[in-house]
């Protein structure tokens, strides 16, 4: 009961943090900027507008809203809370989480190509690039934790690499930055892309969502947002240390997300975005920290220590 | 068994009669004759695979062929399932898409005998166990495509395809002779169980001889650097016949292999890996290499070769299994083998069929010449996207269950402590996720730049979706592809009795955790289907009562005319450029770029085509020294009839030493 409770309250405090994200940014900026709550408000007056639809569209763009905001819902009932579990778990789950993530991706790149404009194909060419180099590291993580615990799927993962001790630290430092860019990347933000306008700046992201207004793009808004928290509780279920009562720890896992808005805020306050041919090299960053961390788990287990 | 073996000769004698009747009727009769063996051949099929007893009849031939023994056991059932509804679907299909060859008589005749004969080769093939006849009919199957592929043969370019296809089929060939004589010559017989002595123990002997069948085979099913012949043979074909080849017969390599490895039984460990190793290059040329494509039917050639890539790994995981002497991975990589080739027939006919619609009715394979299909082939359009959705492994269709299933097998062998092992489960689970990726990019490719946006040139105004016959295999894949997605427990169970025949894996062990597994993803994706409908219903009932204005695409401020927005969309090369920057070394592209001038610009023009590196550096390597070294002996044909006489003179003398001394 109380899992339940607890994911419906973090399916619903994802504007929460994407507020975080720009009341931070403006206090940095020196501005005073809106109120954390702001993002719920622009979503129910999303859902209340009219809707405008290009003439070239068809069902893909009618569609994919409802598909992107059905699979980020269902991927986050495979995310484990600390101690509690996830809803939905078997072995192997982790391939169901990132390949229904993926169902919803294929329908936003298509989508935008329902539009025929160039610039939102080239946000969708872009897209496609990058989790084509994305993916394969995020394996290459899942791997390198399912040799270390012997478990498949998320949820005995994680209580596994949590209660084994010694080198898992170095490991789990690797990861948490791996995990990072991962969720820089998948949530489009900065240095990958600069979400702060429809145009100009943005590259990929909201270049590929152009064209949608009224209810669908607020679904749409949704599913971006609790796509980054899902990412950040993957990387704060790593780091719940085993022998705390649960609520402690669940109050750990809450800071530690919102933790993790504040350093996206942070980056985006300090950096500006890389240049486009520049991208692939941050996220190979992120491959070649997840091999370096396999290395190391190999040369503990084989390496006679 | 006869029961099993009449009905495969039924297509051929389909054929034949269908020779006899005029244009209309052709079709007809042979889809006729394709429906009444299904009757004959699926029965006897489905019972060995549903009982796991294996049914066995042999005949004795006289010499030098001997006895040989036909047995459809469920290994081979399932193949032969596939075969039968393959070769029914072409059937099907052939009746509206050969419409628009009504006027080639004597090519249609053609046309169906050779579809008859390789469908009943293929369907003997998989029964058949004495190596002689493998052979034959091994070489009836080969012919019989060329004949089809060569269907256009005023084509220069099509002739050329075809000849290249069959001289690689020969090769293929000649390595299945090498080893068939072989082994039969070792084991003193041509039955397929009396090689299994030479096969299983790990001596060099038994290593070379499965590395000159899986040469074979692999030549067949397409495995890098053996795959060159697919991207052209395919394309050249009637997509009916496409769909066949690539969903149906380059699966008896498969077979083979498999087969191979059933005689195996424990694999040495170096040639599981390096089985792992190679599919894994497979998959991924593979799918690169489609990135680079703009041809539709070629770009679904090179998917096929990646398609084969995943078969194998899984192949590559059930041997790993096996030598490491894990039971449970090795169950798992062979039903994750076993599934995905079924898979692979349902989504890339569906395929294939749908670029035949698209060639039927715009007359062009260039995907940059098409866009905003869906408007005019709605159907065609819906089903591709499920296709597409399907072999890049997406849930809730049945190329994520298969997918899923390797990946557990991959999984499983990080469980196992050894450094090799561990270190081929990483590159297996890092490749397969880059090979889905990359499939990904490039259907979102494929699906978005044709069906959807603007068209990008005219189409003929004769363009439309009526012909029923080619639609309707179409959706009963489709609807299998669903089916095996949302419930995949009703065709693993048939699939375990195989895996159980298997000696190094025992799928016994794994009853329980297949259920703990797939009754969770059943229940979990038919949730989230449910999820979808529910948000899309929520969303029209937000829009009850407003206003959907339906309007240009927002164009950043620029009013262009419609015939200029068309231009400007991006097209299949510009979609795959940056990733294909990335991988420039991988798939070498050569650019012909003449930008306009500056002052009164008159033409600008851009051309950029793909290089396959197994193409320039092995294949024409290789064709290089085998020319310089078949050079040294073209002085023995000098076109000097002096010399001929000598060769005549010669040779009568050596047979008048013969036979004075045999005497």
């Amino acid at each position: 009961m109380l899992k339940f409770f607890i994911y419906i309250l973090i399916a619903l405090s994802t504007f929460l943090f994407l507020g975080i994200i720009s009341r931070i940014k403006a206090l940095w900026a020196g501005r005073k900027g809106a109120s954390v709550l702001q993002p719920y408000y622009d979503f129910f007056k999303l859902l209340k507008k009219d809707e405008v639809i290009s003439r070239t569209a068809s069902f893909v763009f009618r569609i994919s809203p409802s598909i992107n905001i059905a699979a980020v819902l269902f991927a986050l009932t495979i995310v484990p809370l600390p101690f509690l579990g996830s809803l939905i778990k078997f072995p192997g789950d982790f391939i169901l989480f990132t390949y229904t993530l993926g169902l919803a991706k294929f329908f936003t790149v298509c989508a935008a190509l329902d539009t025929g404009s160039s610039f939102e194909g080239m946000g969708a060419s872009r897209e496609v690039t990058f989790s084509s180099i994305v993916e394969p590291a995020f394996f290459v993580i899942l791997g390198t934790l399912a040799l270390i615990t012997g478990e498949l799927s998320f949820q005995s993962i994680f209580a596994a690499i949590n209660t084994s001790t010694g080198y898992t630290i170095l490991i789990k430092v690797l990861f948490v930055v791996s995990l990072f860019i991962m969720l820089l990347t998948e949530g489009s933000r900065v240095p990958v892309d600069d979400p702060n306008t429809h145009l100009e700046l943005t590259m990929i992201h909201e270049v590929m969502i152009l064209d949608y207004s009224g209810p669908d793009l607020a679904f749409i808004l949704y599913s971006s947002g609790l796509k980054m928290v899902i990412f950040s509780m993957l990387i704060a279920a790593l780091l719940i240390p085993p022998s705390i009562n649960l609520f402690t720890a669940l109050g750990l896992f809450f800071m530690i997300i919102a933790l993790i808005f504040i350093g996206i805020a942070a980056v985006e306050s300090l950096i500006a975005r890389s240049r486009m041919s520049h991208i692939p090299q941050f996220i190979f960053l992120m491959t070649a920290l997840s091999i370096t961390a396999f290395a190391v788990i190999l040369f503990f287990l084989y390496g006679g220590f | 068994m006869f029961c099993y073996i009449s009905g495969s000769t039924i297509f051929l004698i389909g054929g034949i009669v269908a020779i006899f009747f005029n244009e209309k009727l052709k079709a007809k009769i042979f889809l006729a004759f394709a429906v009444v063996s299904q009757f004959f051949i699926l029965p006897e099929s489905l019972q060995v695979l549903s009982s796991g007893i294996q049914s066995e009849s042999s005949f004795i031939f006289n010499q030098p062929i001997g006895t040989v023994h036909f047995r459809l056991d469920p290994l081979s059932s399932v193949f032969s399932i596939i075969i039968s509804i393959g070769s029914l679907l072409a059937a099907v299909y052939s009746v509206g898409y050969m419409k628009m060859y009504k006027r080639k008589k004597a090519a249609l005749n053609s046309y169906y005998f050779f579809l008859g004969l390789l469908s009943s080769s293929m369907l003997l093939l998989t029964a058949v166990q004495n190596a002689i006849l493998f052979i034959m009919l091994w070489e009836l199957m080969s012919i019989a495509s060329f004949f089809l592929v060569i269907f256009e043969n005023e084509k220069e370019e099509v002739l050329k395809a075809g000849i290249y296809y069959l001289t690689a089929m020969q090769i293929s060939a000649a390595f299945l002779i090498a080893a068939f004589s072989w082994a039969s010559a070792v084991s003193g017989s041509a039955d397929f169980l009396s090689f299994r002595n030479i096969l299983n123990n790990s001596s060099p002997a038994g290593i070379l001889l499965f590395i000159l069948f899986f040469i074979g085979f692999g030549t067949k099913a397409g495995f890098v650097p053996m795959h060159t012949w697919l991207p052209k043979a395919h394309p050249a074909a009637p997509s009916g016949v496409s769909a066949l080849m690539s969903g149906v017969m380059i699966k008896t390599g498969i077979y083979g292999i498999l087969r191979i490895l059933l005689l195996t039984g424990i694999p040495n460990k170096n040639l599981a890996y390096g089985v792992l190793i190679l599919s894994i290059v497979t998959g991924v040329l593979g799918v690169m290499n489609a990135i680079a494509q703009h041809d539709l039917k070629k770009l679904l050639a090179y998917h096929s070769i990646e398609n084969i890539g995943i078969i194998g790994i899984g192949i590559g995981v059930a041997m790993l299994g096996a030598a490491y002497n894990n039971k449970i991975i090795a169950a798992l990589g062979l039903l994750g083998a076993l599934l995905h080739t079924i898979n692979h027939f349902t989504f890339k006919s569906v395929l294939f069929y749908g670029a035949g619609i698209i060639y039927y009715g715009t007359h062009t394979r260039e995907i940059d010449k098409l866009g905003g299909l869906g408007k005019y082939l709605p159907k065609t359009s819906v089903l591709f996207l499920i296709a597409s959705l399907a072999i890049t492994g997406l849930p809730v269709f049945n190329g994520f269950i298969s997918e899923f299933i390797i990946y557990l097998g991959i999984s499983k062998s990080f469980f196992v402590k050894d450094i090799g092992l561990n270190i081929a489960a990483l590159l297996g689970i890092s490749g397969l996720a880059f090979i889905g990726s990359m499939a990904f990019l490039c259907f979102t490719k494929v699906y978005g730049i044709s069906f959807l946006g603007l068209p990008r040139s005219e189409f003929p105004s004769s363009i439309d979706e009526k012909e029923s016959s080619m639609l309707l295999p179409m959706i009963l894949l489709t609807a299998a592809m669903l089916c095996i997605g949302l419930f995949p427990l009703l065709i693993i169970k048939p699939l375990m009795k195989v895996v159980d025949q298997f000696p190094g894996s025992g799928l016994n062990f794994l009853q329980q955790d297949i259920f703990d597994i797939f009754i969770p993803i059943s229940v979990s994706l038919t949730i989230f289907v449910g999820a979808v409908l529910f948000f899309y219903s929520l969303r029209s009932l937000l829009l009850k009562n407003k206003e959907v204005k339906v309007f240009k695409t927002w164009d950043c401020g620029y009013r262009a005319e419609t015939e200029t927005a068309s231009r400007m969309q991006y097209t299949s090369s510009s979609f795959a450029q940056p990733f294909l920057t990335l991988v420039a070394e991988l798939v070498p592209r050569k650019i012909k770029l003449i930008k306009e001038q500056i002052f009164f610009p008159k033409e600008a023009s851009f051309e950029s085509h793909a290089h396959d590196i197994s193409e320039s550096y092995f294949i024409q390597p290789s064709i290089r020294l085998l020319n310089k070294f078949l050079n040294l002996f073209s002085w023995i044909q000098s076109g000097k009839m002096q010399q001929y006489i000598i060769y005549g003179l010669i040779f009568l003398i050596f047979l008048l030493i013969w036979i004075l001394g045999v005497e």
